[in-house]
């Protein structure tokens, strides 16, 4: 489990406890300093090495277990745990930035794609053919090939 | 036995309605900030955590930077931002520019990865006739892009060369009325080339691209002819230089107009790679492009006996693309084809809009696949998965579905889904999200997933290790001459056609 204080103002410290028994190793987060997408984000780059598992602990209280897929050592367990960890900082930075700033990426985007500037090409060309006269057509290549009138070769 | 404890971990202060949208990673030492525009700037670590607690302001050398790339809340121009990330994007909505026309899959060679799925010499019925040719072209000038690139491939495609000479001439007729601009590239072995074939494509301004994956003794062991331990090696070489000559002969300048080559990378080349870059080198090949081999065709029956797994790819990329930057600080041009696609997307304001990397890939929305029977795939390797038996990314036929309706099909939008980064478990908080594309098909491969799992997946990667050494690479260039060297490559230069003859029947 976690006992966190606050140190200097804004700042946390946390103690997240462990526990492995040569094969797998567990850690228990509090929810409420560690998001759900955080600890899922975090817990996803370990796929390729270990099996991932998550349960309930208890009221926001979340176990993430780690066994991983080849042989292993509580050295190497310990080092897993520290690992998660350390990319656990890394995940709640990463959401609480994603919330604060996702109304400024949903405008950018927006005016990106959707202002009048960005017209499609497709309408700018469907205009432009409307106003070319086409030349004369002998060889009926203009035919749209959808109605099977350009067949033959 | 049971041991517990626990892990100290000190939040860092956070300020975060100060911050602009970022991504980051620690690369090289630093952290590595990382915009949806491209932008990207490298912070010490104490500098970092300054950034996140509201403490880098105006005063902070870092500061005016920061702001400028859109890191930084206080100042931001939310309008250039929007721009910039429009730049970025902007063949969004093009539709497909990139054409691919399976001309015939009957090859005389028996390449030990063959991703192609070739059939014998004989099978003739594997052919694309000149009625579904003609359909070809009527479908691809249909797409909305100003830019149609005929790719033509096979099997080996000159063995139904008429095909490929009709093609070229009717698009160039139908395009009168469409005035898009056209290009046609060859892809070839160059085992079929006749000096008369070999003229007729130089008039008609049509590409070369064949494939050399090295020396004699590298090439002929990966790419023998059917039935026979003889490879291919001299033929290429004779060709390449024919060709090369030729073009200097035309007047046209050689840095533009030269045989392009690609290479396949197996475990014999892994061996050999110093050689192989000099070899294309003294061919005066200007783009080496190192891939490595993909799950489709028959690499997957011996992928034991040639295959390599992704870090030893990546340990001989290392190698190979530090020789190639040696070789430019020498004075040589030659540049590595997937750092470029990377590093244009990081030093310049575009995207390359290379369909496989790319976010959403452009498979069904930049690229559409032709098969000679006339059946449309959203990409090359829709139709490679097809002819291993598995029709799957098949979209309809020629003369059934426009390109509209390819383009909105539901597997096109299903691949889609699956390559939009900003979606994907991993990919949508990664630093490289900017740079980087994923490849359903290849998940689809390996796990029957499009969606595929990204730390198990061998692009993620390629593509991660390559984005990684480059920035590791332009995090340690004090004296700003790799970021010269790096900006060069980033350079295209268009070809502009010779005066003469358009065609040469």
């Amino acid at each position: 489990m976690s006992d966190s204080s606050p140190e200097t103002e804004g700042a946390l410290v946390d103690e997240i406890r462990w526990v492995e028994d040569g094969t797998r190793v567990a850690l228990t987060l509090d929810e409420s300093i560690y998001p759900m997408d955080a600890i899922y984000g975090a817990a996803y780059l370990f796929v390729d090495r270990c099996y991932v598992f998550l349960s309930r602990e208890g009221d926001r209280m979340v176990e993430v277990r780690l066994k991983p897929k080849g042989e292993s050592s509580s050295a190497a367990l310990q080092a897993l745990a520290g690992e998660l960890a350390n990319e656990l900082l890394n995940q709640v930075l990463r959401v609480r930035i994603g919330d604060s700033t996702r109304k400024i990426r949903e405008y950018y985007m927006a005016r990106a794609f959707f202002s009048t500037s960005t017209q499609s090409s497709i309408d700018q060309l469907l205009a432009e053919l409307d106003q070319e006269e086409l030349a004369e057509d002998e060889l009926e290549i203009q035919v749209p090939w959808e109605t099977g009138g350009a067949g033959g070769g | 036995m049971i041991n517990s404890g626990t892990i100290r971990l000190e939040h860092p202060r956070l300020d975060a309605d100060a911050l602009g949208p970022f991504r980051f990673g620690r690369i090289a030492g630093k952290v590595l900030l990382t915009h949806d525009t491209g932008e990207w700037h490298f912070l010490s670590e104490e500098d970092f955590q300054a950034l996140l607690a509201g403490q880098l302001t105006i005063g902070h050398p870092e500061q005016p930077a920061l702001v400028a790339k859109g890191f930084l809340r206080e100042g931001m121009d939310a309008e250039a931002v929007a721009e910039r990330f429009r730049r970025k994007k902007r063949w969004l909505g093009m539709g497909p520019h990139l054409h691919v026309v399976i001309t015939t899959l009957r090859c005389n060679q028996a390449c030990k990865y063959c991703h192609a799925s070739r059939t014998d010499m004989d099978r003739v019925d594997t052919d694309m006739s000149l009625e579904t040719a003609r359909k070809v072209v009527d479908a691809a000038l249909q797409s909305p892009s100003p830019y149609i690139a005929f790719e033509y491939q096979g099997g080996e495609p000159t063995v139904n060369f008429d095909v490929i000479r009709f093609m070229v001439q009717y698009s160039r007729e139908k395009n009168r009325y469409e005035n898009k601009t056209v290009e046609h590239s060859l892809v070839t072995n160059m085992t079929t080339m006749t000096e008369e074939i070999g003229e007729w494509l130089l008039a008609n301004d049509v590409l070369l691209c064949t494939s050399l994956d090295g020396p004699k003794h590298v090439h002929d062991w990966n790419r023998p002819h059917t039935g026979s331990t003889s490879g291919t090696y001299d033929q290429v070489m004779h060709w390449i230089q024919w060709f090369n000559r030729r073009y200097v002969e035309m007047g046209r300048d050689p840095n533009l107009w030269h045989v392009d080559a690609l290479m396949t990378t197996t475990r014999k080349s892994v061996e050999n790679w110093k050689e192989i870059i000099d070899l294309y080198v003294s061919l005066g090949i200007r783009n080496i492009y190192l891939r490595p081999l993909n799950p489709f065709g028959f690499i997957t029956k011996t992928w034991k006996q040639v295959g390599n797994d992704m870090p030893e790819f990546m340990a001989f990329y290392e190698e190979a693309l530090d020789y190639i930057i040696e070789l430019n600080r020498q004075g040589v041009q030659i540049i590595e084809g997937n750092a470029a696609i990377f590093l244009k997307k990081m030093l310049t304001p575009d995207d390359p809009n290379f369909v496989d990397i790319r976010s959403p890939i452009g498979a069904g929305t930049g690229q559409i696949a032709y098969n000679y029977d006339g059946r449309i795939f959203p990409s090359d390797e829709g139709r490679m998965i097809d002819a291993m038996g598995n029709p799957m990314f098949e979209l309809g036929r020629l003369g059934e579905l426009s390109i509209g309706d390819a383009i909105r099909h539901p597997t096109v939008r299903s691949m889609a889904v699956a390559s939009l980064l900003d979606s994907l478990p991993q990919c949508s908080e990664c630093w490289n999200a900017p740079y980087c594309g994923v490849r359903p098909l290849h998940n689809y491969m390996q796990g029957k997933d499009l969606f595929g799992q990204r730390p198990n997946t061998p692009k993620c990667k390629q593509h991660m290790g390559i984005a990684r050494l480059l920035f590791e690479r332009l995090a340690a260039d004090s004296d700003g001459s790799l970021d010269r060297i790096f900006q060069r490559w980033t350079i295209q230069r268009p070809r502009e056609t010779a005066p003469g003859p358009a065609t040469n029947d």
